[in-house]
C-alpha cells in the first residue's frame, strides 16, 4: 500500500506538488493522469526515493520513504519516464545488472529472469544489444527490469509509450494482471488507458489533485454534465407556449441542472434550449420524452451533447479547478 | 553479490563491451613507452633508471583517468540511467564506490600492463626489485587518487566533455604545480602549500623508490575526500 501525506516538492523557487494526499491500495492500479507539467511524474520520482519531498510523506507498505529508502527501494520496481538502458550491453547483460542489483541469486535468480522475459516478450532479442532494440522492446526490457524481482509495488510512468496497438494491449493485460495482487501506480495521458487498466484515477493539474476515485465516479461526476439541445412546442391545438411557462415546466424535469440559451423560433411558439443533466440512472433522453408527454408538449428535435473524456480531461485541466 | 561488486561488473561491462576501455590502455601504454623509448634519451644515459618512465606515468594520468572517469555520472545523467541507480536499493556511498572500484580496476589494467617494459631492461641491467615494487605502489596510489578527483568532477559536470576537460584541468594542476612553484621561485609558505597540494610531490618519493608513509597518507586522504565529495554531491542532488 502507498499512503501519501500533504507531499510538496519545489525545484528552486517552483513548487511542482503542492500538497498531495492520496492512498493507493494493495490489489489496485492506481493511474495519475494529467497534462504535461501537472506533477505525475515528480509524485513518481519521490515515491521511488529518486527525489526526497521538500514537506510531507509517503509510506510504502507503512515505510517512510526518507527515514528507511533501501527498505523501500527494495519493496518497489519502477519504470521512470525516459527508459534508462545501457546502450552498451545486451537485453541479458541489463537483467543480468538488474537481478544483481536486487540481490537475487541461484535458481531464484534464474526463475525470475525467465519468468520477466516471459511476460515482457524479451525472448527474441534476450541476447541483441540493447543499442540494436527497437523502442517498443526497449519499453518492454525497461518494464522487465521493473518486475524482475517481483515487487509489492510497481511505479510505472507512462508505460506503454511507444508500444504498436498490440503490444499495448499485451501490456495493459500484463498490468491489470499484475494489480490484482501489487499496488501499482502508473502515470499516463491516455484517457483509455485508465479505463483500461485502472481500478481508482487521479487526476492532477498544475501539482493538485483536480479529482479522484475510481473511473466510474470520476466519469459519472463529469460525464454528470450531460447535455441535449431541444427544440418543443406546445402539443394542445390552439395552446402556445411562453418562455415563462416552459422555464416553470422545466423545474419540473427530473435531473436538469440548468436550462440556458432559451430561444422562440420567430415568434411561432416553439422553443429552443440547451439543458445540462445531472448524473442518473436514467437516460436524459428517456427523462425528456416522458416529461413532454406529462407535460402537453411535443419534442420537435432532441440532440444529446455528450462531453467526450477527452473534453472532460481538458475541462478539468485547464480551468484549474482544483477540488 | 555486493552491491559495490554489482555497480563496478556493470561498468567494466560497459567499458569492456565499447571501445573505450581499449582505447584508454593502449593510448597509456603507447604514451608512456613512446615518450621513454623515442623522445627521452633513455638509452643514452646508460642508467638501469626506471624513475623517469614512471613519471611518465603520472604525467600520462592527467588524460588518461580523465578519459576513463568522464563517463561516470555525466553519461549516466545524459542518457536516463541514473534516475534507474538512484532508485535501485544502493546508498550513494556503494554507487560511489562501485564506479570508483571499477575505474581504479581499469587503470590498475593499464599499470600492469607495463610490467614488461621493466621486465625487458632488467635485461639490460639489475633492478632493486624493492624500488620497483615501491614505484608501483606510488603509481597504483597516483590512479586511485585521480579516479576519485576523477569521478567527482564527473558528478558535478553536465557532460562527458566538460568532465573530461575539468578532470584533465584539474590533474595538470596537481601534477604541475610544484614544478611550476620551483620554477617560479616560490618560498615559503606559498611553496610549501603548494608542494603539499602537489600529486607529483607525494610521488617523488615513490618514484624514487621510498615508500614515506607521508605520502602514502597523502594519496588516501586525496581519494577518501573526494569519494565523499561525490557521495555528498549524488545526496544533496535528491533535495535538489
Amino acid at each position: 500500500m502507498i499512503e501519501a501525506r500533504e507531499l510538496r516538492k519545489s525545484y528552486g523557487e517552483r513548487e511542482a506538488v503542492h500538497g498531495v494526499s492520496f492512498v493507493a491500495e494493495t490489489g489496485s492500479v492506481l493511474g495519475l493522469l494529467g497534462p504535461n507539467g501537472a506533477g505525475k511524474t515528480t509524485i513518481m520520482k519521490v515515491l521511488t526515493g529518486y527525489h526526497y519531498p521538500s514537506s510531507g510523506t509517503a509510506l510504502i507498505d507503512g515505510m517512510d520513504i526518507v527515514e528507511d529508502p533501501l527498505a523501500v527501494k527494495r519493496r518497489v520496481g519502477y519504470l521512470p519516464e525516459s527508459v534508462p538502458l545501457y546502450q552498451d550491453l545486451s537485453a541479458a547483460e541489463y537483467l543480468d545488472f538488474a537481478a544483481d542489483s536486487r540481490g537475487l541469486e541461484g535458481a531464484g535468480r534464474r526463475a525470475a529472469i525467465e519468468r520477466s522475459v516471459e511476460s515482457c516478450g524479451l525472448g527474441p532479442v534476450y541476447r541483441r544489444p540493447v543499442e540494436e532494440l527497437s523502442k517498443g522492446y526497449r519499453q518492454r526490457l525497461g518494464l522487465a527490469q521493473a518486475i524482475l524481482h517481483d515487487p509489492p509495488i510497481l511505479i510505472l510512468d507512462e508505460p506503454t509509450t511507444g508500444l504498436d496497438p498490440n503490444q499495448i494491449i499485451e501490456i495493459r493485460a500484463l498490468i491489470r494482471e499484475l494489480g490484482r495482487e501489487k499496488t501499482v501506480i502508473l502515470s499516463t495521458h491516455i484517457l483509455q488507458e485508465v479505463e483500461a487498466v485502472c481500478s481508482r484515477v487521479i487526476i492532477l493539474n498544475e501539482g493538485s489533485i483536480a479529482a479522484q476515485g475510481r473511473p466510474e465516479e470520476i466519469g459519472e461526476t463529469l460525464k454528470g454534465e450531460e447535455r441535449a439541445r431541444v427544440r418543443l412546442k406546445a402539443a394542445g391545438e390552439g395552446d402556445r407556449l411562453d418562455a415563462r411557462r416552459l422555464e416553470a415546466l422545466f423545474a419540473r424535469l427530473p435531473s436538469l441542472r440548468s436550462a440556458s440559451e432559451l430561444r422562440e423560433d420567430q415568434l411561432c411558439g416553439v422553443f429552443s434550449a440547451e439543458l445540462v443533466f445531472s448524473p442518473s440512472s436514467q437516460e436524459p433522453g428517456e427523462l425528456l420524452f416522458d416529461w413532454a408527454v406529462a407535460n402537453e408538449l411535443k419534442l420537435l428535435e432532441l440532440e444529446r451533447r455528450r462531453l467526450s473524456l477527452e473534453e472532460i480531461f481538458v475541462k478539468l485541466t485547464s480551468e484549474g479547478g482544483a477540488k | 553479490m555486493s552491491p559495490v561488486l554489482a555497480i563496478a561488473r556493470r561498468e567494466l561491462r560497459s567499458s569492456f563491451n565499447s571501445p573505450v576501455a581499449y582505447g584508454v590502455i593502449i593510448s597509456f601504454l603507447l604514451f608512456t613507452a613512446v615518450s621513454l623509448f623515442f623522445l627521452s634519451a633513455f638509452f643514452t644515459m646508460n642508467v638501469a633508471d626506471l624513475r623517469q618512465y614512471f613519471d611518465l606515468m603520472l604525467k600520462a594520468f592527467a588524460f588518461v583517468i580523465p578519459a576513463i572517469t568522464m563517463r561516470a555520472w555525466a553519461e549516466e545523467r545524459r542518457t536516463g540511467t541514473y534516475e534507474l541507480l538512484l532508485t535501485l536499493p544502493f546508498t550513494e556511498a556503494e554507487l560511489v564506490l562501485g564506479k570508483f572500484l571499477a575505474a581504479f580496476a581499469l587503470a590498475l589494467v593499464a599499470i600492469l600492463l607495463t610490467i614488461p617494459v621493466p621486465l625487458a631492461i632488467s635485461l639490460l641491467g639489475s633492478f632493486d626489485p624493492g624500488v620497483l615494487v615501491a614505484q608501483y605502489l606510488g603509481v597504483i596510489l597516483a590512479a586511485g587518487a585521480a579516479v576519485a578527483l576523477g569521478q567527482w568532477v564527473s558528478s558535478l559536470a553536465k557532460n562527458q566533455i566538460s568532465a573530461f576537460l575539468g578532470a584533465a584541468f584539474a590533474m595538470i594542476f596537481l601534477v604541475f604545480i610544484n614544478a611550476l612553484a620551483n620554477f617560479l621561485q616560490f618560498g615559503g609558505v606559498l611553496a610549501a602549500i603548494l608542494n603539499w597540494l602537489s600529486l607529483a610531490f607525494h610521488y617523488e618519493a615513490f618514484s624514487r623508490g621510498v615508500a614515506d608513509s607521508r605520502d602514502l597518507a597523502y594519496f588516501i586522504a586525496f581519494g577518501v575526500l573526494f569519494l565523499y565529495l561525490s557521495t555528498w554531491n549524488l545526496t544533496r542532488r535528491k533535495w535538489s
